[in-house]
């Protein structure tokens, strides 16, 4: 789904990532790699492969033509989920996407330890500037420009009658900061209260759609 | 020849001017020749004594140092009550035995003291049982046992924490071989079955009946006047009075609801009609804050308040002697609950048990005559145990991991004890097994994984002390809802609600919880603050789980009532009021047959609505419904809107459907049911909910604590998203198919709709086609009305319709 964001064309994809297209750069938060195996070593039994999952839906989404990934935090879940096997996974993956990878860091990644050698990745600070947006792991708006962040695993409620109801990722737009859906395939979102000059935008994982945000428009969905 | 105890407890009696009851001398004389059983007797007839006594008879005749007994009462709140009532008779008998608390309140030091010196006595709950299996020495604890009460029998063993409890039994068994298993209980289906899942497949339980008879007069509060068509909650305040004077006329009494809104409602229309109430008037539900329920039921207790209106949060409890009126709003939905719920009156000696019925529509006055058959003919629910659920024992092997660890091959002969696990096949066990220690096949080649390790002496432990210490936190089988804190600005806990009613909200909202009218203000860490308004007007919270469905002894009762209508047998007042309804329903449509299947098609503005009845309770009808509209979509190309209440459900279409041949083909067949269930619902959301508990039971989530430290919280983890995972990465998971399956058991109750299908195929189908809505449908249509539009349009739009039908039955007369 196309649209504009401070001032610029961008598309919120399917996928939960958001592209700039005339920068060939491609936004992406929340990864959380070496969850499982995080859980893993703490005994609780989570079945593997989540990682490698992330990867390879990662290589999709950078399939056209993006030049520039910029991660907004949490692309480590944590110390214990950098298991050899899942460092091994992520370096095979590095050597096999050739673009220029920029992160900020999150609360995550600051508990995760240095990144891998050989990971290839630009750390850059809280708040750095790229165009008219600026990068943020958490999201709290800015002076200036227009705050691109994650953290929140936005995710919009969708309930309908009887006994069913959802929550579908989403993308929360609000008049300073605009919050992405969390990447990583064994991640969840938690449900978001926008108020009624926000916008959201619900991810199917294979359409994008805009939500009316009102009351009876949630109820009456479905 | 009566033992040194005998005497004793006899002359202690003798001072009191009492004589033990029969039943009673019958189990202390089963207790000292050291049998297991169950007794089973009305509730305030002394079943506490009768259970208690024989090893305290014992205990004068062979004393004996260390832990003696153990008392497991289902609930917490119970806990220091009937410590007290087991203390009362040591203390006036002058015995030097101590009986003590053991449950999650108890602190750390409590629980050092008491390993040091151990008590005569220890009362305790399921959970707190498990915790004490998972020490490093039971054999030093329990060596010296003797005996285990479980208290409430009958509400343990039909739930997950009823195997919990067997498990706990068979392993406390494997401690001491010669122990006595005793169960108490008031209401009981089947006792044989009760007795037997109580001492294990090995043992034997002798089954002491007691008094069945205490007087139990069942009433009800009538409308004076009826409208032909009532709809869900018209009678609501049309009640009000009559359920005012039932208060006024006794002394203290419990208004049950079936639902926590309801008695929110009821609570907040009993005041505004009575204020001067404000004050003796309570309101107890389990959203409610722990604080403002155990003063809600120390006002009972004490006879400080007049009424609570209360939900099944008190269908238990501490004993309210002050309470001597029981009403019921609403329909009794089984006849065991009725029991239950009457059972909480009139607990002075010689005072009978009463409770008045409350209908809020017109056929609730058949559930409360066939409730009242049903009760008198003694035809009550059968309970039954919970099968094999490998999540629960997945969670008791790492109990005994935790603590003193086990032999595999030992522990599954142990288990296989149980009622619950009889039938446990051993693959089935090696996979739970091989669960807990490699955390399933797609985990074996997980050298990081780690929870129960098996060490050189072939014996299965957990070692690593996070581990240990965080199943500790985690045993248990009752898991609790996604539920958010309200609370005051001010800083007063009122309680909790659920987050998909809050997400609703926006701050500046009004409603009503706790009995009180409150604006919502925000959100922030899992809490919503409210502060205090003065309107009244606002909408009140829905728990979801709230509606109980109809048990189908009770359905079976209902359709036998309306057998006896039909044929002009009106056997109690409240079917006397409705025979002109049912006199309207068989002029325009008909009153089914016991042996009969009613079907109306109506054609309305809004399109073909197709109403069924087979009086089956709501649950059978959502899967019924859902299975019919997926069947006949199957050969027709059309979408349905399905409503359902207990007697019947609609299908409402655009295009008509030629329902005989739709019969005809197969319709209410019993063939492929369980792969048509699983298509025609959204089973995999369902099973995504019922996952939830599995998952926690089984450890593969861990819930947290208040004050956990942060890298504890990292490893919390949505249920939801595992599910996903587990489905997406390890698909073969036992687990999952667990899930599946109780969402057809518990949610769907699917052998109870394959009952209803052999009995609906066999009936004889009756097919009307009524001009307009019938009485029996009505009530079906406005609760679909209720669901689509909101709520003041619902009102001015039931009363239009009405109005046009009382308008069509007067013409008619």
């Amino acid at each position: 789904m196309r649209t504009q964001l401070a001032g610029e064309e961008v598309e919120f994809r399917p996928d939960g990532t958001l592209l700039w297209p005339s920068e060939s750069t491609l936004f992406v938060a929340d990864i959380h790699l070496g969850k499982g195996a995080s859980f893993r070593s703490k005994g609780l039994p989570v079945p593997p492969g989540s990682t490698l999952a992330t990867l390879e839906k990662l290589s999709l989404s950078l399939d056209s033509g993006v030049q520039r990934l910029i991660i907004l935090g949490d692309l480590w879940h944590a110390r214990q989920g950098k298991t050899a096997e899942a460092v091994e996974q992520f370096l095979s993956w590095r050597s096999r996407v050739s673009v220029e990878i920029l992160l900020v860091e999150g609360n995550h990644d600051r508990k995760s330890g240095q990144l891998p050698v050989g990971s290839d990745i630009l750390t850059v600070p809280d708040g750095a500037t790229v165009g008219p947006f600026r990068l943020r792991h958490e999201p709290e708006p800015m002076d200036e420009g227009h705050v691109l962040a994650g953290h929140l695993h936005p995710g919009y409620g969708l309930d309908g009658r009887g006994r069913q109801s959802m929550t579908v990722p989403c993308f929360w737009i609000t008049p300073g900061v605009t919050v992405l859906p969390s990447f990583g395939t064994f991640t969840g979102c938690s449900r978001i209260r926008p108020s009624e000059s926000d916008r959201v935008i619900v991810t199917t994982g294979s359409e994008c759609r805009e939500v009316p945000i009102s009351r009876l428009a949630e109820s009456s969905f479905c | 020849m009566k033992t040194p105890g005998e005497q004793v407890i006899e002359s202690w009696f003798a001072k009191g001017g009492w004589e033990p009851f029969d039943f009673q001398r019958e189990i202390w004389q089963r207790y000292r020749d050291g049998e297991s059983g169950l007794v089973h007797s009305a509730t305030g007839t002394g079943k506490t004594l009768a259970a208690w006594l024989g090893p305290v008879i014992d205990a004068i005749d062979h004393p004996q140092d260390g832990l003696n007994v153990l008392w497991i009462t289902p609930l917490r709140a119970l806990a220091a009550d009937t410590t007290e009532s087991l203390l009362r008779p040591l203390r006036e008998l002058g015995l030097p035995l101590d009986v003590q608390l053991r449950t999650g309140d108890t602190t750390t030091a409590q629980r050092a003291k008491q390993a040091k010196h151990q008590p005569f006595a220890l009362v305790t709950t399921p959970e707190s049982l498990c915790l004490m299996l998972s020490q490093k020495d039971p054999q030093a604890v329990f060596g010296n046992l003797r005996c285990v009460v479980v208290d409430e029998w009958h509400e343990l063993m039909s739930s997950k924490r009823g195997v919990q409890t067997e498990l706990a039994l068979a392993r406390l068994r494997a401690y001491v071989p010669n122990l006595r298993t005793w169960g108490v209980s008031a209401t009981l289906g089947n006792l044989s079955a009760a007795a037997e899942t109580l001492v294990g497949t090995g043992g034997t339980a002798s089954i002491v009946k007691g008094f069945s008879g205490k007087e139990i007069i069942i009433d009800s509060v009538l409308p004076e006047s009826m409208r032909r068509f009532p709809w869900a909650g018209h009678f609501g305040t049309q009640m009000i009075p009559g359920v005012i004077k039932a208060i006024e006329e006794s002394e203290s009494c419990l208004v049950f609801t079936n639902t926590r809104a309801m008695a929110e409602i009821w609570f907040q229309q009993i005041l505004d009609e009575k204020p001067e109430w404000k004050g003796v008037l309570g309101l107890h539900h389990g959203s409610l804050d722990r604080e403002v329920r155990e003063a809600v039921e120390m006002g009972i207790k004490l006879g400080k308040l007049r009424a609570v209106v209360c939900t099944s949060s008190l269908d238990l409890g501490v004993d309210f002697s002050p309470v001597d009126r029981v009403i019921q709003v609403g329909s009794p939905k089984g006849v065991a609950r009725l029991l239950q719920r009457a059972g909480r009156s009139g607990h002075r000696p010689g005072a009978a048990s009463r409770v008045t019925c409350v209908p809020t529509h017109a056929f609730e006055m058949v559930d409360i005559a066939a409730a009242r058959e049903s009760a008198m003919a003694g035809k009550v629910e059968a309970r039954e145990g919970v099968m094999r659920p490998l999540d629960v024992l997945a969670q008791h092997l790492v109990t005994i991991a935790v603590g003193p660890g086990f032999d595999a091959e030992e522990l599954y002969r142990e288990v296989k004890t149980t009622r619950s696990y009889r039938d446990l096949t051993l693959s089935d066990w090696d996979w739970t097994l091989d669960f807990v220690v490699r955390g399933g096949e797609s985990l074996r080649a997980y050298p990081e994984y780690r929870r129960v390790v098996r060490g050189e002496d072939g014996r299965y432990r957990v070692e690593d002390k996070d581990i240990a210490h965080r199943h500790r936190m985690s045993i248990g089988t009752i898991v609790s809802d996604a539920a958010m804190t309200v609370r005051y600005l001010g800083g007063s806990v009122l309680g909790t609600v659920e987050e998909s009613f809050l997400s609703r909200l926006k701050p500046g909202d009004k409603f009503i919880f706790a009995g009180r009218p409150v604006q919502f203000a925000h959100i922030k860490d899992m809490t919503a603050y409210v502060k205090k308004v003065s309107s009244v007007q606002g909408a009140v919270p829905r728990w979801s789980g709230g509606r109980l469905p109809l048990s189908s002894e009770l359905s079976q009762a209902i359709r036998e009532e309306l057998d006896h209508a039909r044929n002009g047998e009106l056997r109690s007042p409240e079917m006397q009021l409705l025979a002109p309804i049912l006199e309207l329903q068989a002029r325009w449509s008909a009153v089914p047959a016991e042996n009969e299947f009613l079907i109306e098609r109506v054609e309305s503005r809004e399109g073909h609505h197709l109403f069924f009845y087979p009086f089956e309770g709501r649950l059978v009808h959502e899967g019924l419904a859902a299975l019919c509209a997926h069947r006949i979509s199957q050969h027709q190309k059309v979408t349905f809107t399905i409503a359902c209440n207990d007697y019947g459900f609609e299908l409402l279409s655009v295009t008509p459907i030629d329902i005989e041949s739709e019969i005809e083909r197969g319709l209410f067949s019993s063939r492929n049911l369980g792969p048509d269930i699983l298509e025609s619902l959204n089973s995999v959301e369902m099973a995504k909910r019922q996952f939830r508990e599995i998952a926690r039971i089984a450890g593969l989530v861990f819930q947290g604590y208040p004050g956990m430290n942060k890298s504890a919280r990292q490893l919390q983890v949505s249920t939801g998203l595992l599910f996903d995972v587990f489905n997406r990465f390890d698909p073969e998971n036992m687990l999952l198919q667990q899930a599946q399956r109780e969402v057809l058991e518990r949610q769907l109750e699917q052998s109870r709709l394959a009952a209803a299908l052999t009995r609906l195929s066999e009936s004889e189908l009756i097919l009307t086609a009524p001009e307009r809505p019938t009485p029996m449908s009505f009530p079906i249509l406005v609760d679909r009305l209720r669901e689509t539009v909101t709520n003041e349009t619902t009102a001015d739009r039931i009363n239009r319709l009405v109005d046009e039908l009382e308008l069509a039955a007067s013409s008619l007369t």
